[in-house]
């Protein structure tokens, strides 16, 4: 109950923020622009909606998870808010989940909000919808899951601004692990080792990345999800741990 | 200097003290050990899915899959918000990743040259990837009007780059023989300062000579040279040899006729031109195959390369090819 | 002292921090021992960076000592059943400026599990207590620091602690707002709460504290009842202002006077010792001169903290 109250708290102080809305309306302005670039181009019209619809809920997911995330904690120790909490019978491993889950619950209302915006275009447009498209949608909130955990562990340890960068590089390197594995095969031993621990250590995101399935309609078979789904929720789960571990061990200065 | 606040607060021996830190770290060390625990089992999980996960998919599929669900360039390159040429190179990078493939079927091909106009739409001056994807579509593909039409894209953004109309002009050259073509483009190469000057002399030959097997040779000798990518330089090397066994084929082409017409027959085997005088040897074929000789068709042929490489003769020299 | 309980304890209580790059060992707190009995107003002084408010994060659970023990309740720092029965309001908050303050009290709440009807009286009647009622449903952000300050105490007062922990509440509030947080603190007081808060204002801790603490260089430098501490080894002089005294009378006085003013029609006369005070009065009496005040000159805190300043700086000088 008291990670339910952190979260919501977290939650009230996301959605009383403006830059949340000023994104979620530009997102919005993106999705429904699709409308017009539609009478632009010749053919597939309803391959344009999908992938900029995905895109932006996907782009804008993303830059919240980040930028809010890597202040989730930071945030609450500049304003010794945090010495109100912890002060109080609150095991640290609870605010942070409870901060974490907050978030989540932003990102789901937002997320929810973009996909709404896109299912009217669709609709309005007569766009089939198809379960591949809520698949996709789901993996994007997964890899939203990762990114938000990757930020929330940053900031347990070192500054928001650090937080950002380190953040941003695990989710540009997330992409690219298939390749650096790839690279480390071409290499020598050492480096070969060194590549295939980076990919195997960093997550990869690239695994949530359906947009390209579903715009060529090619289907994902029901254990491939349900694999995903779990290398997505234990990638989560191992960032929540270490952050704890770390959280436990710290001073607030 | 140190006051103790009260009776009861000092009198607390030192060992109440000790024994009070080994309670706290019992305590942390319980919480660690389970934390711990629970971070392995939870890395282990991950790095367990992500095995499975890579064994499901076959990696080179998913690989070539990225590269064909890659959005067209000009979509793409807007939504890379200025790292467009990072996306050039990390795409770039994927093609040669799949090209290093044991098997790389037609169909793949096709999504290569998807890829190669996505890379060259990013990054409109990158001309390593415009001289090396064509060649890749010419040889390996055997698109020849991929090739060009990449080719020519390229001459269109770097009008200063040479290799692009010499590659052309190879193009035209050896897969479509279309001599005036490849003599025009190794005329535009010529023109561009900063070639090297076998460009000119190539250039010049074209023009008076068509397609000789000398002047092909030549012209693989310089491709060899420059090309930088082993695998590049093998295919060249190739082809050089092939031109190799269709200048020879080409010679003893001439031996055959000559024992026909001196004895009304074809030889038996192929040293009987060396026997009885015709050709001072047989050549070696640089395949490490053989040169042999049909009794009933007269026809000549490699033991490796069935399939003749055809040959043009400039006019003038007399040809039992064409 | 015999029947009172010990409800906050360290002994040898010390912190090191590593700072910089190199990671520097810096030695923030060193062997502290205190002692916080129930119902008591205990003041923990001492000049900014001596240590306070290190120690009270130490109390809280929220740094972990290098050495030495902390007790709340008998229990460790940072124990859940301990902590359930302390409030605590940490040195200038900036509190959820978006919540307001029914809805930031109810937060805390939950946190102790509170809930429902219950909670909702507790949020009232500590609004009430606080004096800030008629901003229950007004956004933190739009609160004065004074406000702020009152619903940070209310907001340590949720769980109805037994001991509340305040560290520098008085600090940044202008006269008005200070008198407000101590009225509170003496409130808390009547109401049973053992209160222990920190301060480098002497004069608040003057007013209020049964016992201080006074830390420096996270060193405790002396620690007891206020009127004990000034009384010790503080001079007793004694200013007396007198008016229309003769000049004859005026030279039978200077003898006794450690210093002498004459301003118009009035003297000032600073005598060593109480003793004095009868003879000086019999002097007046007989020259005819009328006395406007006698005032006792106590010892403050203020100059036991300064004598202990600078005992530590020429002990420290003395050390290198």
């Amino acid at each position: 109950m008291r990670v339910l109250s952190i979260a919501f708290n977290t939650f009230r102080e996301n959605i009383r923020e403006k830059l949340l809305y000023n994104l979620l309306i530009f997102a919005l302005l993106m999705i429904g622009s699709s409308i017009l670039l539609t009478r632009l181009t010749v053919g597939e019209w309803d391959r344009l909606i999908i992938n900029l619809g995905l895109s932006s809920i996907n782009f804008f997911g993303v830059l919240i998870a980040i930028f809010v995330g890597i202040s989730l904690v930071s945030k609450e120790i500049d304003k010794k808010t945090i010495y109100t909490i912890l002060s109080k019978p609150v095991p640290r491993y609870e605010f942070l989940l409870g901060k974490y889950l907050g978030l989540m619950i932003t990102l789901f209302v937002n997320t929810v909000v973009m996909v709404a915006g896109l299912l009217a275009v669709m609709a309005y447009l007569n766009a089939p919808v198809t379960l591949l498209l809520f698949e996709a949608l789901g993996f994007i909130f997964l890899e939203l899951m990762v990114i938000t955990a990757v930020a929330l562990l940053f900031s347990t340890f070192t500054s928001a601004t650090l937080s950002a960068i380190f953040t941003l590089a695990i989710y540009a390197v997330g992409h690219l692990s298939t390749d650096l594995k790839q690279f480390g095969a071409q290499m020598d031993s050492v480096g070969k080792a060194a590549l295939n621990a980076i990919y195997y250590v960093l997550p990869n995101l690239e695994r949530f990345n359906l947009k390209g399935q579903v715009i060529h309609h090619v289907k994902i078979s029901g254990t491939d999800v349900l694999l995903t789904t779990a290398y997505g929720l234990a990638y989560a789960g191992l960032l929540l741990v270490l952050a704890s571990i770390i959280f436990q061990r710290r001073d607030f200065q | 200097m140190d006051m103790s606040a009260n009776s009861a607060g000092s009198s607390g021996p030192a060992s109440t003290s000790h024994e009070w830190h080994t309670h706290l770290s019992s305590r942390s060390w319980l919480g660690g050990i389970l934390l711990g625990l629970a971070a392995a089992v939870l890395l282990a999980t991950v790095l367990g899915l992500q095995m499975e996960l890579d064994q499901r998919h076959d990696e080179r599929a998913g690989r070539l899959e990225s590269l064909r669900m890659l959005p067209r360039g000009e979509v793409l390159r807007p939504a890379l918000m200025g790292f467009h040429h990072l996306g050039a190179d990390i795409i770039w990078l994927r093609i040669v990743q799949v090209l290093g493939e044991q098997v790389v079927t037609e169909q793949d091909y096709e999504w290569l040259s998807h890829a190669l106009d996505v890379v060259t739409t990013l990054d409109p001056l990158y001309i390593y990837a415009y001289d090396a994807g064509g060649t890749i579509l010419a040889e390996l593909a055997h698109r020849v009007d991929w090739s060009n039409r990449l080719l020519e894209k390229g001459m269109k953004a770097n009008p200063a780059a040479w290799r692009l109309p010499f590659t052309l002009g190879f193009n035209y050259f050896f897969h479509l023989n279309d001599y005036v073509k490849a003599g025009e483009y190794m005329g535009q190469a010529a023109k561009i300062p900063g070639r090297p000057l076998y460009v000119d002399t190539l250039a010049a030959r074209l023009y008076v000579e068509g397609k000789s097997p000398l002047l092909a040779l030549q012209y693989l000798e310089i491709m060899i040279q420059q090309a930088e990518d082993p695998q590049l330089r093998a295919i060249y090397e190739d082809k050089y040899k092939e031109v190799l066994i269709a200048r020879d084929l080409g010679t003893m082409d001439l031996a055959l006729a000559r024992y026909r017409q001196t004895r009304g027959r074809n030889p038996q085997t192929i040293a009987d031109l060396v026997k009885e005088g015709f050709v001072a040897s047989v050549p070696e074929e640089p395949f490490g195959g053989e040169y042999r000789v049909d009794p009933e068709t007269g026809e000549i042929e490699s033991s490796t390369h069935r399939e003749r490489l055809r040959l043009h003769r400039p006019p003038g020299a007399n040809s039992s090819q064409e | 002292m015999s029947t009172t309980e010990t409800i906050l304890q360290t002994e040898g209580l010390t912190k090191t921090f590593k700072v910089g790059f190199w990671g520097r060992h810096v030695t923030v707190l060193e062997g502290l021992n205190l002692g916080v009995q129930r119902g008591e107003v205990f003041g923990f002084l001492g000049p900014n960076g001596a240590g306070k408010t290190t120690t009270i994060k130490i109390l809280m659970g929220l740094i972990y000592p290098t050495g030495g023990r902390a007790t709340v309740f008998g229990r460790p720092v940072g124990d859940s059943r301990a902590k359930a029965r302390v409030g605590f309001l940490p040195e200038s908050p900036y509190f959820y400026d978006y919540l307001t303050a029914a809805e930031f009290l109810q937060f805390y709440g939950h946190l102790f599990s509170l809930r429902g009807a219950a909670l909702e009286k507790q949020v009232t009647e500590l609004l009430d207590m606080v004096g800030m009622s008629h901003a229950k449903n007004m956004q933190l952000r739009k609160f004065s620091k004074g406000m702020l300050q009152r619903v940070g105490i209310a907001q340590a007062l949720i769980n109805d602690p037994e001991l509340v922990v305040l560290d520098e509440p008085m600090s940044g509030l202008d006269p008005v707002g200070r008198k407000e947080i101590r009225d509170l603190i003496l409130r808390l007081k009547e109401r049973g709460k053992t209160v222990f808060f920190s301060s480098h204002i002497l004069h608040d801790a003057e007013l209020l504290c049964d016992r201080v603490a006074i830390i420096l260089k996270g060193r405790m430098v002396a620690c007891g009842r206020v009127s004990e501490l000034v009384g010790e080894g503080a001079t007793r002089s004694v200013e007396m202002v007198v008016e229309g005294l003769s000049s004859e009378g005026l030279e039978h006085l200077r003898p006794l006077a450690e210093k002498l003013l004459i301003q118009g029609n009035q003297v000032l006369v600073v005598l060593s010792n109480q003793q004095q005070v009868g003879n000086a009065l019999e002097i007046v009496r007989i020259a005819k001169g009328s006395v406007v005040s006698v005032t006792p000159q106590k010892g403050s805190l203020e100059e036991l903290f300064i004598r202990e300043v600078k005992g530590t700086q020429s002990s420290s000088r003395e050390g290198q």
